[in-house]
């Protein structure tokens, strides 16, 4: 084979492009980012240094951490609603007769269209007076259960949260319905011989066999309803009163709304040690056994 | 016949979900058609008049065709960019052994966990002191850039499922690394690489944070925002906000609707291997 | 199938290479023109399909024509990303020539970073134009006594729009006074019909159209500007507070509809002109939106007041929020024959003709202009006859810092979902001071 020098140098060019663009573009801005949130600037004219005051008055700040609070809700819906609907739907998806294709192609279907219009069809869906919701309920008699849905600081974070599980389930159904396609028949056989069906053998045999495709999923699902922001956004903008604030609309609002670019800029850092922290504890939470799972 | 009953009422499931899937984007469409006052007066039934005026007057107004340009040319740069800078990376991660690559693998898939607004300020000044704003790269490159990390993802774990032996077949018959890359690796990985191009084709089309902050000349908007035009804080006029954006996602679905299965094979193919 | 995949991959190999090649300039600043023309740019936020938008548009078209020695570098910016746009470029000292503003701390900023120049000389060469603005139009423009810009748009954020068809069918009269304002409220909410339609999903609204003018009722002008400088008037001072309980005194007595603050302003607007809601408290922007989507007779059920006076309030009661509106500013930048040119365009976008022009497209302006009632919808005629007789009040969110102005917003909000005055009055206090 050729020489360790070329080798070598293949690896150094083949590498260097995508390490340069990552780099530059992805993981330099975050130290910047942290940088900024040293001083208070607002985004024009000269930056003054105050050391840590950003980083104190965001841990200080309430909204702040109503916007985990609720960031956190997100995550918890998404975690809790997207992988066990997707599995579930996975489970009952086994089949490629027409039905089952059309079913998929529909769950897949919202990730089509752009989380900014995502986000304006549901504000529609959920409005108070032409929404479909409370016109379903006052047509069957439920005129009591009608809501402002995202208006009522009591419901309007679940009701924020919906969409966003909607929008995003169709790519776990498809990593689902993979990971049970590839469970050895065989097993599932033997299972079988053995008198175990339905849901023992989902408990000892289906799941065991997923517990790998699951955790990666419940990985991206973490650190993607982190990111969350554009359905939020459009539908609520935080509002009203800040009731629906998420970590990332808290952001772009100080940043861009009242000009506060580095305190917006300490809350982008506090964004990314959260992320890293939750991803952390989801790790070890999922732990089974002998398992050395990292995040691939 | 219980066995009969338990199917009945999955079917009945499963259809009901499908359509709740699909009505927003029926109510999307529908509305679309509607004149102002219908929207508002009769917001859930069927339009009264298939009337195009609405799509008309929307890429006209919206100057829908120049938008509609600009995110062909980022989107599709950007996808061949990101599938191009994938594949190869993949294939010195999944293919060689060297001191640094578990460090790289981490490196790489530290990305998938980083918001994308949180870069939003030093990008732009960053972009700014270089003069990137304002032109098609402002948002390439970031995108691009954002993408890498699940590209790499999802294409490490096919390519290494592609036996050794079809590469050292390839070197017996006279090719370098980069003969392999392109005639063995490159050629058997198209399910992953292909679902990893509808990823970043969906991502970066319907892009609007970065398209918002980076570009500033009408002349080179991108779609996302071109549909915020018809507010102007004050009033919306909805009728035209729903016809463009049914014309913003035409393309995304025809895209989807082509390589349908190409998704769900590369799905399958590039994320079970964990 | 294969064949779409080979047709898709030679689409992107032939945008890579336009991508490479065609990646076009993309400065605000001037490009030259290559045939000895002189070239301006403007920038401007008249982008939309509504009425004043094209006739705007139009306007720099025909400017176009008749000049044929000056090309026109236009960018109609949506009015969503406008301020943020403009101040972008303007950090990096990249302004058009000409650019639209709005009065108050934006134009303040340009003025104190000397990013623009006096248009002094275009009132001098044309006494009779300047003499035609309404008193104090010219006010907000004036620095150090050269005039900056000339107001194309008077900006009227609270008029009390009514259904004059649920008034007398339940036998009320539209409310002069705060105790009839409540009463009528109550009447309206027990027979279940929403009193007021509003539309705060972006919570500007309630701040700029209704409790504006509530504020100024209770203090009066004075202390809101001394409360802005934060001399001898606090945000915490007994008085601002009262004015955040007359508000509390509408959510309590059931004025708006529960999802107020998920609607945004055009389906508030909607909602009044079904009938749904008795009463609107609005700004000028819905005389046009109206106008553009209502029949005739939807409109002429319509009536048009202002808000209620407060008894006992330090303020005038026959007030409403508002005042000089945007106009157009020229760049420090522009010398010499191009400055010649903008001056040119800055007249032509805002000269007696192009007044009435704006006039009759349903909008405000500054500018004493007879318009033919044929030209505009009669809500519309209306209003424009009743702001002849009233007096102007400041603007919340123009005069206060962005944070303050942000905390106003939020903290009407939080009233209308039970919060507590004292607590919203603090920190709106908090953020005034901060600066």
């Amino acid at each position: 084979m050729q020489s360790n020098l070329k080798l070598k140098g293949l690896l150094v060019i083949t590498l260097l492009p995508a390490l340069l663009l990552y780099s530059f573009f992805v993981i330099i801005p975050i130290f910047w980012s942290s940088y900024y949130g040293f001083f208070e600037w607002s985004g024009l004219g000269d930056a003054t240094y105050i050391g840590l005051q950003n980083y104190i008055d965001v841990m200080q700040s309430p909204v702040f951490w109503r916007s985990l609070k609720n960031n956190l809700i997100i995550v918890a819906a998404s975690v809790f609603g997207q992988v066990p609907i997707a599995l579930a739907l996975a489970l009952m998806l086994r089949k490629s007769n027409w039905f089952q294709i059309f079913v998929r192609s529909a769950v897949f279907l919202p990730m089509v269209i752009s989380t900014v219009v995502v986000g304006l069809i549901w504000g529609y869906i959920y409005d108070p007076e032409i929404g479909v919701i409370n016109t379903v309920l006052r047509a069957v008699g439920l005129e009591s259960w009608t809501k402002a849905w995202l208006a009522d600081p009591s419901v309007n974070m679940y009701a924020v949260a919906v969409p966003i599980i909607w929008n995003y389930i169709g790519p776990y159904l498809i990593i689902f319905i993979a990971a049970i396609q590839n469970i050895p028949s065989e097993m599932e056989e033997a299972a079988m011989i053995d008198g175990a069906s339905g849901w023992k053998k989902l408990i000892y045999i289906i799941l065991p066999n997923m517990w790998t495709t699951i955790k990666v999923a419940v990985v991206l699902c973490i650190s993607g309803s982190l990111k969350a922001f554009d359905q939020v956004f459009v539908m609520t903008g935080g509002g009203p009163a800040e009731s629906t604030e998420i970590l990332a609309t808290y952001m772009y609002n100080n940043t861009f709304l009242v000009y506060r670019y580095g305190y917006g800029s300490a809350v982008s850092t506090m964004i990314i040690l959260l992320s890293l922290i939750l991803i952390g504890i989801s790790q070890v939470l999922m732990k089974r056994k002998n398992e050395g799972m990292t995040i691939r | 016949m219980k066995f009969h009953l338990f199917k009945g009422i999955r079917i009945l499931f499963l259809a009901v979900f499908s359509l709740m899937m699909i009505y927003p984007l029926y109510w999307l469409i529908t509305s679309a058609f509607k004149t102002n006052k219908e929207f508002f007066a009769r917001p859930h039934s069927f339009p009264t008049n298939f009337s195009f005026e609405n799509f008309t007057r929307a890429w006209e107004v919206a100057d829908l065709g120049t938008a509609m340009m600009n995110s062909t040319i980022v989107t599709i740069t950007a996808t061949a960019l990101t599938v191009f800078l994938g594949a190869l990376t993949a294939y010195v991660l999944s293919r060689f052994t060297f001191k640094l690559k578990a460090f790289l693998m981490v490196f790489f898939l530290l990305g998938m966990l980083i918001p994308i607004h949180s870069t939003l300020v030093p990008l732009f000044t960053m972009m700014d002191q270089i003069g990137l704003l304002d032109t098609y790269w402002a948002l390439i490159l970031p995108y691009t850039a954002f993408e890498l990390p699940i590209a790499i993802f999802l294409t490490v774990a096919y390519m290494s499922s592609i036996p050794k032996e079809l590469e050292e077949a390839a070197v017996i018959d006279g090719n370098g690394y980069w003969g392999v890359f392109f005639r063995i690796m490159l050629p058997l990985s198209v399910p992953a690489l292909s679902t990893v191009a509808i990823l970043s084709f969906l991502r970066y089309w319907n892009e609007f944070v970065f398209a918002l902050v980076f570009i500033n000349d009408s002349t080179l908007k991108t779609l996302p925002l071109s549909l915020s035009i018809f507010s102007d804080g004050f009033s919306t006029d909805y009728a035209l906000t729903m016809a463009a954006m049914t014309i913003a996602v035409i393309p995304t679905i025809v895209m989807y609707l082509i390589f349908q299965e190409q998704i769900m094979k590369g799905m399958v193919a590039g994320s079970v291997k964990g | 199938m294969r064949k779409i995949k080979i047709a898709f991959l030679g689409i992107i190999m032939m945008f890579i290479l336009t991508a490479c090649i065609g990646n076009g300039d993309s400065k605000a600043t001037k490009r030259s023109a290559a045939d000895g023309k002189i070239s301006i740019s403007i920038w401007h936020n008249f982008a939309g399909d509504d009425l004043r938008a094209r006739k705007v548009r139009n306007m720099i078209a025909n400017f176009e024509e008749e000049n044929p020695t000056i090309e026109v570098d236009e960018q109609a910016i949506p009015v969503d990303g406008y301020r943020q746009r403009i101040s972008t470029v303007a950090a990096a000292n990249e302004l058009p020539d000409i650019f639209l503003t709005y009065a108050g701390s934006f134009t303040d900023e340009f003025y104190n970073g000397e990013l623009i120049q006096p248009i002094t000389s275009l009132f001098e060469e044309n006494p009779e134009w300047k003499n035609s603005f309404l008193e104090g139009a010219l006010e907000p423009y004036k620095y150090d006594g050269e005039l900056y810009s000339a107001p194309i748009a008077m900006s009227a954020t609270s008029f009390l729009y009514y259904n004059k068809d649920l008034f007398t069918a339940n036998n009320l009269e539209v409310p002069e006074t705060w105790a009839e304002f409540v009463q009528v409220i109550k009447v309206f909410n027990d027979k279940g019909i929403t009193p007021i339609a509003m539309g705060n999903k972006a919570p500007w609204v309630a701040q700029s159209t209704t409790f504006g003018a509530i504020a100024d009722r209770v203090t009066g002008t004075n202390w809101f500007l001394d409360a802005v400088e934060q001399e001898d008037a606090s945000f915490t001072d007994p008085i601002f507070i009262d004015a955040l309980h007359r508000f509390k005194e509408l959510v309590d007595n059931g004025a708006y509809s529960d999802g107020a603050n998920s609607m945004d302003n055009t389906q508030a607007e909607q909602y009044f002109a079904q009938g749904k809601a008795a009463m609107m408290i609005n700004g000028a922007w819905t005389l046009s939106s109206l106008g553009a989507s209502q029949s005739e007779q939807v409109l002429t059920n319509i009536g048009v007041s202002v808000v209620p006076g407060i008894e006992g309030g330090k303020g005038s009661g026959n007030t409403i929020t508002g005042g000089p509106g945007g106009g157009f500013l020229l760049s420090s930048e522009t010398k010499g024959e191009d400055k010649q040119a903008a001056l040119k365009l800055i007249y032509k976008l805002s000269n007696a003709d192009a007044q009435k022009e704006i006039a009759e497209s349903n909008s405000m302006v500054m500018y004493d202009v007879d318009i033919d009632k044929e030209n505009v919808n009669p809500l519309f005629f209306e209003a424009f006859n009743l702001i002849r007789e009233v007096e102007f009040a400041p603007v919340y969110d123009l005069y206060l810092t962005s944070e303050a102005g942000e905390a106003v917003n939020n903290g009407l909000q939080e009233i209308m979902l039970g919060g507590d005055p004292e607590k919203v009055a603090e920190s709106i206090q908090k953020a005034q001071s901060s600066n």
